[in-house]
């Protein structure tokens, strides 16, 4: 359907080909020797299952692009996708720009340190130098407002003072194109609002934000476009107010 | 060469990965770091002690002679150990961000470097105070140190990405590893085994490198040019092989970890 539009590498910030993700589900994999030889005459079921399902997707730079979708959908497949942490059985994605994904906040985040080193060990796995964290290093505690504690290990944090930091250290990394998979429920309502306002920057500065979400109506405003993924399949693509709507009159008559 | 200028920009997360592989082994213990040199001369000593006593030892300076082969033979088998594991021992981070995953095969050989440069400053100070001194054919070292390097890091690609597969890998490196050390002549010297044997050695690559910190050691004479260029040759081979493979395993990781 958007075959005849005019490719350019220049203004597209990630573009998906033709791209289908399948996944071999083992009902019990054997992984050791032991077990091997112990189950040797267990035949291994092994069933692949289609998780998306041949999906054409371009991206402008810019656009702020909200994924809407029931669980297990594949939405989340598809940021991993988008990210390099997992590849396409068929079909490509490509990205152009730096890229940085929040799918877990935390990441790697090792509770015996502190909260400083743990953001210096997290933002250099987003591919921070030590001379920029350096430079990001008050920005980031400043937006987590945790400037008491961020010498105390990270496991005398509560959940919501975590994810804070963890939430400052992606947003803080300056990356081309945000991918974010439903992590906005971040603290409480004064974080809450304080990272939407940050996106709201972010889009304003031109940067490509993709977000999977089950908080319709936060993302409402935020995205232009909405991606309606269903079962593996691209169901609708369009302007976000209409296809937020089209998504909610659909799980209403489903509930119904 | 995309490589290279990814490894750059991420110098940062491959520094630290270094830091905490030579730092974090022996976290908790009070000596620390000084346990990756004790180790291996409390080896080296077992074997000094005990192995006169079994084989008929002829050679001067056993000890020197034992120190100057099993130093870099642990260098050898604690990377291949190690990085075996690494990919599956980092599972939690690679399920979750993108890096590159060529860090943590190459953080394990680095830091296993560094631990091996400290330690060399062990054997330096053995031939010294051994009475054995040292000559200018020490300068070979570096290149020695270099092939090495590159035959583990290729080693180490390679099983490292297979064993998120197969994990039977660790246990067949274990198996193989204890084979090699006998193998490898690090309680003799190959010369004096018989012509049927030293053509089965010389399939190892791991007896030439030996063979070289010997002799730039403990015989003071220039290596074996002709064998060691061979060698430089496979190694970069294996080298270029493993990653190939790592590369081509690479892409699976996050669903099979």
């Amino acid at each position: 359907m958007k075959s005849n539009r005019i490719k350019d590498n220049h203004t597209l910030a990630i573009q998906v080909k033709n791209m289908t993700k399948k996944f071999k589900i083992y009902s019990d994999k054997p992984s050791t020797l032991k077990e091997r030889l112990v189950f040797w005459n267990h035949n291994n079921k092994k069933e692949i299952r289609t998780v998306l399902n041949n999906i054409n997707i371009e991206i402008k730079k810019g656009e702020t692009v909200a994924l809407i979708g029931t669980n297990g959908s594949g939405k989340s497949t598809l940021l991993k996708l988008m990210t390099k942490i997992i590849y396409p059985s068929v079909g490509s994605v490509v990205t152009h720009g730096k890229l940085t994904s929040l799918l877990e906040l935390g990441a790697g985040f090792h509770p015996d340190f502190t909260g400083r080193e743990n953001i210096y060990f997290n933002a250099s796995i987003f591919g921070l130098t030590k001379t920029e964290i350096d430079a990001r290093l008050h920005d980031i505690i400043a937006f987590s407002e945790l400037e008491e504690f961020i010498d105390n290990p990270v496991r005398t944090y509560s959940s919501g003072m975590y994810m804070r930091l963890a939430f400052s250290v992606a947003i803080n990394v300056d990356a081309e194109i945000l991918l974010i998979d439903e992590i906005l429920a971040v603290g409480d309502q004064h974080f809450q609002d304080k990272c939407f306002q940050k996106l709201f920057e972010l889009k304003n500065s031109g940067k490509t934000i993709i977000i999977v979400t089950h908080s319709l109506d936060s993302v409402k405003n935020l995205c232009d476009r909405a991606i309606w993924v269903q079962d593996g399949n691209l169901f609708m693509d369009g302007e976000a107010k209409s296809v937020i709507q089209a998504y909610i009159d659909e799980v209403n008559r489903v509930k119904a | 060469m995309k490589i290279f200028k990814e490894l750059y920009q991420y110098r940062e997360l491959l520094k630290s990965n270094v830091k905490k592989e030579i730092r974090g082994k022996y976290k908790g213990s009070f000596l620390g770091v000084i346990w990756s040199f004790v180790n291996p001369l409390l080896t080296v000593l077992v074997y000094a002690i005990i192995f006169p006593y079994i084989l008929r030892q002829d050679q001067d300076n056993y000890l020197i002679f034992l120190i100057v082969a099993i130093i870099p033979w642990n260098f050898f088998v604690t990377v291949l150990n190690q990085g075996t594991t690494t990919i599956l021992a980092n599972a939690n981070i690679i399920k979750k961000v993108y890096f590159p995953r060529e860090i943590l095969p190459l953080s394990i050989v680095l830091s296993g470097l560094v631990n091996f440069l400290i330690s060399c400053i062990i054997i330096l100070f053995f031939v010294l105070f051994g009475g054995l001194g040292i000559s200018s054919v020490i300068f070979y070292l570096p290149i020695i140190i270099l092939i090495q390097f590159a035959l583990s890091l290729g080693i180490v690609f390679m099983i490292s990405a297979i064993n998120v597969y197969i994990r039977d890998v660790e246990y067949i490196v274990n198996f193989v590893l204890t084979l090699a050390f006998y193998a490898t002549p690090i309680l003799y010297d190959a010369s004096f085994m018989p012509a049927k044997i030293q053509g089965l050695l010389n399939l190892n690559p791991m007896k030439h490198l030996i063979d070289a910190y010997r002799s730039i050691f403990y015989y003071k004479q220039t290596p074996n040019f002709a064998a060691l260029s061979i060698l430089a040759l496979f190694s970069f081979g294996i080298l270029i092989f493993g990653y190939a493979i790592f590369k081509k395993l690479e892409r699976g990781f996050a669903e099979e970890v």
